[in-house]
């Protein structure tokens, strides 16, 4: 099972990429920041404690007497040097009343022959006011760069795509049927400009080849006609000749078969063709119970009243004549054809809704085929797969709801006249 | 009769006239517009069998100057385009009728017959056949002076027949014209089996046995 992916608006996509690596970046950023600033604090706090260190060693020098300011400056004397040592420390600070956290430097000098013990201390900015702080500085260019970021998508992005935007907007516009080339509009970005010309060479090639491709189904339907009928007219002149056997006679009658089946496909193709075309512009107004009624006359001359026309009423289509015609010849023709042992027709016509339903025992298996053309259900008849396109191309052009049933052993095709009460343009 | 076939592709031209000259008829045949208009202009023919695509030219300026003429000659158009509008057009020109390629000799020799039996070129509108006789224009049809009842179907048929007397018909053939070319093909024929049977014992009732079976499944209408 394949699922669709959720489309997302460019801007938006813009915007939240932009968010998500401004995220990545801050969080990446704080943590190089914070032990930078770290050292950074680190290394001052040392280069204050030396100086410090320096001064009171220089005082002792010049004759003061030691002294001490706990917690900063400690000097005790003491018996014996030790290397110095410089350590953290934790110190319990009275003025604050809470315990700090301090750098230490312990210096041991001899000054004029005594031993001496001097410590410096120094406040150092505890980590989490360094972390805090740059998160909250990040946290400001963040909300500022969004706010920025939202003004520029709705304002300035909005008005750098407003090209692309309206494009698409023609590109949904385009038809392959459309005399007209797609009106893009002219961007002075390179890309856009680039996208519009490879967008209308490329609708002007399928409109091209679909013209040609048009031209070459009428064409070619309408020059097979002469060969076909030298052929019929030749075999014709051949059976009259009484020169050939029984066997030879069923060969070019099934010759003769085949000549008319592709006379009908030839005449079904232009039919279509013309319809797709638009090339039925008559419209007129026609009582479609009228055309059925006469056609259904006609097929039971010669099928033995095999059709009932059942329920009846006056309807008036804008419609062709000629195509009224097509429709309902069409929908009989194809009932007849899947009927067996002359089972019975029934033809209503009620409520804007033509049917025609034929006995059958099981329903279609593709109903959502029928309506292809040269698709057939079975492949035991000869005919030439276009009448229900042809049906529904016409049901399309007027704007009638073409719809297929299997109910009650019954094949029911239906026509359903509601939309039509207008002229299709 | 005496007929002209006009018709850009040589090979119909004679096929056509083969058919049409067992009956009888005298064929002149010509494939340029230029001679075709001299031809109806210096010649009388009962009936011109017109391509609307002629070498040079189109047949429908062809009618045009039949028609400036006052000429009482029958016209049947023949195209290789079965557009509704070429039809009309032929026909509100002037032409008696309109058959579009490919077509059935045995039809087109049924439309001859047709559009001569209409009274306004001086033809008869009653066919006989020995002891049948068919009044076209009431549609009905006597043997030895007693009307016998036919369906619409079964008077069509014995009308095409009788035109295509002697000439093997097959069951397509005869389908089609009973059926005309507008719906799709059928591959059962059964529906002319049962119109044929019941013609025949129509026929056969009153002692016309001329329906024949030719080849097996082809039928003729025959004399013996």
């Amino acid at each position: 099972m394949s699922h669709k992916p959720k489309k997302i608006k460019l801007l938006r996509k813009a915007s939240k990429t932009f968010l998500l690596l401004s995220t990545c970046l801050m969080i990446a950023g704080t943590i190089v920041l914070y032990f930078y600033t770290k050292i950074l604090l680190q290394a001052e706090v040392e280069e204050e404690l030396y100086s410090t260190q320096a001064r009171i060693e220089s005082a002792l020098l010049k004759g003061h007497k030691p002294f001490s300011l706990p917690p900063t400056i400690e000097v005790r004397q003491i018996s014996r040097l030790q290397p110095e040592y410089l350590k953290d420390t934790l110190i319990y600070d009275s003025s604050q009343n809470e315990v700090e956290d301090f750098r230490e430097l312990s210096t041991f000098k001899n000054i004029k022959g005594k031993n001496y013990q001097i410590t410096v201390r120094n406040l150092v900015v505890e980590s989490k006011d360094i972390f805090l702080g740059i998160v909250f500085s990040y946290f400001l260019i963040i909300l500022i760069a969004f706010l920025f970021l939202y003004y520029f998508n709705t304002k300035g992005n909005k008005k750098l795509w407003s090209p692309f935007f309206e494009n698409i907007e023609q590109m949904k516009q385009f038809s392959i049927r459309s005399e007209e080339p797609v009106k893009l509009i002219e961007s002075d970005i390179l890309e856009f400009s680039e996208l519009n010309t490879q967008f209308s060479t490329l609708t002007n090639k399928v409109r091209a080849d679909y013209e040609n491709l048009k031209q070459f189904t009428e064409d070619v339907s309408h020059e097979m006609q002469t060969p076909l009928a030298i052929m019929q007219a030749k075999i014709e002149n051949i059976i009259n000749e009484n020169t050939i056997n029984d066997s030879q006679y069923e060969q070019f009658s099934s010759i003769q078969r085949d000549i008319q089946r592709l006379k009908q496909l030839n005449k079904h193709l232009t039919l279509l063709t013309k319809i797709e075309n638009n090339q039925f512009i008559r419209v007129e107004v026609v009582d479609i119970s009228n055309v059925m009624e006469e056609i259904v006359q006609n097929f039971n001359e010669l099928f033995h009243n095999q059709i009932q026309f059942i329920e009846k009423e006056h309807i008036n289509l804008n419609m062709d004549p000629y195509l009224a015609d097509i429709l309902c010849n069409n929908l009989i023709s194809n009932a007849v054809k899947h009927s067996k042992n002359n089972q019975l027709i029934e033809v209503t016509l009620k409520n804007k809704k033509l049917s025609v339903s034929n006995h059958g025992t099981k329903t279609l298996k593709n109903p959502e085929k029928l309506f292809i053309r040269f698709y057939r259900e079975s492949h035991s008849n000869q005919s030439t797969g276009l009448g229900l396109a042809i049906l529904k191309k016409i049901c399309a052009l007027y704007d009638f709801e073409i719809e297929y049933n299997f109910v009650n052993e019954q094949h029911v095709f239906s026509v359903n006249f509601k939309n039509n009460f207008r002229i299709p343009s | 009769m005496k007929i002209l076939i006009a018709e850009d592709e040589i090979e119909l031209q004679k096929s056509i006239a083969t058919y049409l000259e067992r009956d009888g008829n005298i064929c002149e045949v010509t494939s340029k517009y230029d001679d075709a208009v001299y031809k109806v202009t210096l010649y009388d023919y009962d009936i011109i069998i017109l391509d609307i695509n002629l070498i040079s030219g189109s047949g429908l300026d062809v009618l045009k100057i039949l028609k400036k003429e006052k000429k009482t000659t029958g016209v049947i158009i023949i195209s290789a385009n079965n557009s509704l509008d070429d039809k009309l057009e032929g026909l509100d020109l002037g032409a008696d009728d309109y058959i579009t390629k490919p077509f059935h000799l045995a039809e087109l020799n049924s439309r001859i017959k047709a559009v001569l039996r209409r009274g306004k070129y001086g033809g008869d509108e009653t066919i006989e056949f020995n002891e049948i006789k068919v009044d076209t224009k009431s549609r009905s049809v006597y043997i030895n002076n007693n009307t016998i009842g036919l369906t619409r179907k079964e008077y069509d048929l014995l009308l095409f027949f009788i035109t295509n007397k002697g000439r093997v018909l097959s069951k397509e053939i005869i389908a089609e014209h009973l059926w005309g070319d507008s719906s799709d093909l059928l591959d059962n024929f059964d529906f002319i089996y049962v119109h044929i049977n019941n013609l025949r014992k129509k026929l056969t009732a009153e002692g016309a046995k001329y329906i024949k079976t030719a080849y097996g499944t082809g039928y003729k209408f025959i004399e013996e």
